[in-house]
């Protein structure tokens, strides 16, 4: 008989709220439009940002009620668009984009750069400048405590042996994560194909960037001067005391560093893949340019840390 | 007893999180923000308010009445899981912001068990409405306090140099671990 009594009233409590909930289901029922479910669906779901909303849900809203682009999404691609556009029922505008990825203006590591200290703070990079307490002497270059590491969504960023980071193309997504992690601004998107760059952001006069770093620029206009004399004189500058490439219209060539002295105007430095990437040829997926250094820096430990 | 000392007690003295040791789960799985701690603290204490008030009067009108005490597991578990469906239909409907602000956590209070706890407690102490309301309400700030304070010292440790075998959930359970003996310290304030 209690067995009974007991099943009967948590029967009914039971019952009870199931039909308070059922009613309540109803009376507080919110309309969502159902294409922003369908458009969320279809994005990556990593709120990366990329697209400068905060996350794949915001932009999916964005997307079904304010009628924002469809290609927005940078991880997903061209991809990623037909299928929002898909959802949304309208054309897909422009063909396929350029492959965007994150490009790392140093190559001060600790073979190419004077360490004199040794960085004992917090481990991150923001941290070490406003601390003034940096180990490598060059004011303007990579601290090397990773910072953009840490920052990446994609796992597409990694410090060489030696310490700089570099770029593994085929991950990289251009969601612009570790362009704000950086505090010395060094890492900026560019267009993949596009592939000669100043490697360097010291502002340092030439005497002084000569001493602390063996691959910064000093300014020596050696590859304006090439630039000019291919008739381009716009594609390579000197501003203040660094040789900046434009990249307005992405014409500087890889032919105008090949006389640059301290090879700080150089072609795909910091990155990985690319080859992958670009479809000319498969090669296998240890770098060329950061293979060799790490290679060569592999007894080195973590780098910055090394004297 | 007073509504102070209730209050007082459930809030520090006898920390729900700190002394009891419920509602570890999302104690360490939602204190890696400051914000998102908030958040669910808000949260557990809006539920735990009203589980406190919905259980008195199952258990005083209901389960007592009918001599049906060993009922009050069951029952409170029911109540917990229904008025956590009422509540996220009732914030959704009322104020998306604040329904996306507690995004997952809202539904998660279901299977905390310090919501559990707070029910089964106000029963055990024979509380009447009054009492009831307070102690769910302070239990759960206490709540909220407790993975706040965590949240805080969990932001720091994230920039600090923590040796190897010590990182992740370690550092956590012994950064925990000595929040309780903090609070330890508390004890004896109020006969409670």
């Amino acid at each position: 008989m209690t067995v009974l009594l007991a099943a009967g009233l948590m029967g009914l409590i039971g019952l009870l709220f199931s039909i308070g909930l059922g009613i309540a289901s109803k009376r507080f029922a919110v309309e969502v439009d159902p294409k922003i479910d369908g458009v969320e669906k279809t994005l990556p779901g990593v709120n990366c940002g990329g697209c400068g909303y905060a996350s794949c849900a915001m932009y999916a809203e964005a997307v079904a009620s304010k009628g924002a682009p469809v290609d927005l999404c940078v991880v997903g691609g061209a991809k990623t668009a037909r299928e929002v556009a898909h959802v949304m029922g309208v054309a897909v505008s422009g063909e396929e984009k350029d492959k965007i990825v994150a490009v790392v203006f140093c190559q001060g590591d600790s073979e190419a750069s004077a360490f004199p200290g040794e960085y004992r703070g917090i481990k991150d990079c923001a941290a070490a400048v406003y601390s003034q307490d940096v180990s490598k002497r060059c004011k303007y270059g990579c601290v090397g405590l990773g910072s953009c590491v840490a920052a990446c969504p994609f796992d597409a960023i990694h410090l060489s042996a030696t310490g700089i980071p570099f770029v593994d193309a085929e991950k990289c997504t251009a969601c612009g994560k570790c362009v704000a992690a950086c505090p010395r601004n060094l890492i900026e998107l560019h267009p993949l194909k596009h592939d000669a760059f100043v490697y360097c952001k010291s502002q340092d006069p030439g005497v002084i960037s000569r001493k602390v770093c063996k691959k910064a620029c000093i300014a020596c206009n050696i590859c304006v001067k090439a630039a000019a004399n291919d008739n381009n004189a716009d594609a390579v500058r000197l501003e203040g005391n660094l040789a900046v490439v434009n990249t307005k219209a992405y014409a500087a060539k890889a032919e105008y560093g090949a006389k640059c002295p301290t090879k700080s105007y150089g072609t795909y430095i910091n990155i990985v893949n690319k080859d992958r990437v670009l479809g000319r040829q498969s090669v296998p997926a240890q770098p060329v340019e950061v293979g060799a250094v790490s290679a060569e820096g592999s007894g080195e430990g973590e780098g910055p840390g090394d004297d | 007893m007073s509504i102070l000392l209730i209050a007082i007690a459930a809030v520090v003295v006898n920390n729900f999180v700190l002394t009891y040791f419920v509602g570890i789960c999302p104690f360490i799985g939602v204190s890696k923000k400051i914000d998102a701690a908030l958040s669910m603290g808000i949260a557990v204490t809006f539920v735990m308010t009203l589980t406190s008030i919905v259980t008195w009067f199952i258990t005083d009108l209901i389960l007592v009445r009918l001599n049906m005490p060993y009922l009050e597991y069951v029952a409170y578990i029911v109540v917990i899981a229904a008025l956590v469906q009422l509540v996220e239909m009732f914030i959704k409907k009322t104020s998306p912001a604040l329904y996306k602000a507690l995004g997952i956590y809202l539904p998660l209070i279901t299977t905390n068990c310090a919501v559990l706890f707070v029910a089964l407690l106000q029963a055990m102490r024979n509380y009447n409405f009054i009492q009831a309301t307070v102690f769910g309400f302070s239990a759960g700030v206490g709540f909220a306090v407790a993975i706040v304070i965590m949240a805080g010292i969990r932001e720091q440790i994230e920039i600090a140099d923590v040796p190897k075998p010590f990182r992740g959930a370690a550092i956590t359970l012994i950064t925990a671990s000595i929040l309780a003996l903090a609070f330890m310290g508390f004890s004896g304030l109020i006969a409670a």
